[in-house]
């Protein structure tokens, strides 16, 4: 038999490995694994993650299933992942009428740049003007972005509103929710303005959104009511570090007839780590995985 | 042969994500929960992995292993990862509770996966001080120093038991064992 050298694996190496495989590696083990290392060492740490793996799995005895909230949450994720998919490996006119918003968008921020600054730190006011260009990419992009036919967002549980007339709870009310949040230090607060869409008109509205917890609400006043069977609204959260054109799904809700002023809480369905702007749809019962952008009736940026 | 419900992710087959949910969505939550240090990090966790796992299907090979070993490496990455970023608290299991945890009995753990039988078969040949140390780090997360502490013995014995469980296991999966010997 053919000896094979190339799977001999000194022990320094081989420790690191399963150090690497049980507890993982610091940096400074790392670059040492990757001096040592003379070739075999990823076929060799596939072996052993096997190993390892199978160990879990005589270890897991239990079958506990994932918690029906949970559950529900990785769906949408799954949905949003896989419409992202699709519409990466689409071509044509959906990039082409990006790349026009997008030349739109830096003509839109070049056109920004070019006004002197009349006040203040010239270095502060190149950056507020970075971002307002930032947010102009992203919303034109995404206002203009292309119109898909996805699959409707999987159902989330009606968005709390709160009516001048009804009673307090014993629970906490959103709006008392909202107040508490808004007085929680890192809390950000977001002004929502309208947009040309007939639906937003004589609307205006607020986000508070926590970066640590991931909570947020959306508080209007003047968003016109909405039958359900009908149309719903959509919220969506724009994160800069995900891609612009696929806004973080915040949940859909309603706002029934009676309501003067609402306050809805954001269910992000994924974690927002930087959030850039906030936005509110139209879109059939249930929401949609990728919007249309057919009626976007609400849009803030954060400063 | 029917696709596996990986490949069946990796073909597109919108139907396959609902049903890999279901069929490993106990393993996954009960990897996790072992491996996370709070429940809320075992459900961000839990997250996380099913990402990968949709990013991952079309790279599942079903001749080196089954469906099930595929997605509890995928796990043991993405928690190992998280348990690194975070602080040096230990995982949420207490080392008390180890009573709790049951290997798969070699005589039916092959209901589970194969992997598991060999495992379990594995395991049964260790002597009851390196089974608790492989008991210790892969399915509480603890590191090796973590465990060398709570065992009060060399950290060199834990590193030597670990090595010889995984190798031993390694070996009944039908692994080429070649040049092991000499680092055993």
């Amino acid at each position: 038999m053919t000896e094979r050298p190339q799977n001999q694996l000194d022990e320094a190496t081989l420790d690191l490995l399963i150090k690497q495989v049980t507890d993982g590696l610091a940096p400074a083990e790392q670059r040492e694994l990757d001096v040592l290392d003379s070739g075999v060492a990823s076929e060799w740490r596939r072996e052993l993650e096997r190993a390892a793996a199978a160990i879990n799995l005589a270890g897991s005895t239990d079958a506990s299933p994932l918690p029906a909230a949970l559950a529900r949450t990785i769906a949408r994720q799954a949905e949003q992942h896989f419409a992202s998919v699709r519409h990466a490996t689409e071509p044509t006119a959906a990039a082409a009428d990006r790349k026009i918003a997008s030349l739109e968008a830096e003509r839109a921020a070049a056109s920004l740049q070019r006004v002197p600054p009349s006040y203040g730190n010239r270095n502060g006011i190149y950056g507020w003007l970075a971002a307002a260009a930032c947010l102009l990419l992203a919303a034109i992009g995404w206002l203009r972005g292309p119109v898909e036919t996805v699959p409707p967002s999987a159902q989330v549980s009606p968005a709390a509103v709160v009516a001048p007339a009804e009673k307090p709870l014993t629970p906490p009310t959103p709006a008392e929710q909202r107040d508490a949040l808004l007085a929680k230090a890192g809390s950000i607060k977001i002004t929502l303005g309208g947009t040309k869409d007939s639906g937003s008109a004589g609307m205006s509205g607020d986000v508070v959104w926590d970066p640590a917890t991931q909570r947020g609400y959306m508080h209007f006043t003047g968003l016109a009511a909405n039958d359900p069977s009908i149309h719903q609204y959509q919220i969506w959260i724009f994160d800069s570090t995900r891609d612009k054109h696929f806004p973080v799904d915040g949940g859909v809700f309603d706002v029934p007839a009676n309501a003067v002023e609402v306050v809805i809480p954001i269910r992000a369905t994924l974690m927002v780590r930087k959030p850039a702007a906030f936005a509110v749809t139209v879109e059939k019962p249930g929401g949609t995985v990728v919007s249309g952008r057919e009626h976007v009736v609400a849009l803030g940026a954060a400063g | 042969m029917s696709p596996s419900v990986l490949q069946r992710i990796a073909s597109g087959d919108t139907a396959a994500v609902r049903d890999c949910m279901q069929e490993y969505g106990p393993l996954v939550w009960s990897i996790a929960r072992r491996l996370s240090r709070t429940p809320a990090d075992a459900e961000d966790a839990t997250q996380e992995i099913f990402l990968d796992i949709w990013r991952s299907a079309a790279r599942f090979d079903a001749s080196q292993g089954s469906d099930k070993v595929f997605i509890a490496m995928i796990a043991r990455r993405r928690l190992i990862d998280r348990l690194r970023k975070t602080s040096a608290e230990p995982p949420m299991d207490p080392v008390e509770s180890l009573e709790a945890v049951a290997w798969a009995d070699p005589g039916t753990a092959s209901e589970t996966s194969v992997e598991a039988e060999q495992a379990a078969k594995a395991l049964a040949e260790l002597r009851p001080e390196q089974r608790q140390v492989l008991e210790l780090g892969l399915l509480h997360g603890l590191s090796q120093s973590e465990i060398a502490t709570r065992l009060e013995i060399p950290l060199g014995t834990v590193k030597s038991f670990m090595r010889r469980g995984l190798i031993k296991v390694r070996e009944l999966m039908n692994i080429d064992a070649e040049g092991v010997s000499a680092s055993t």
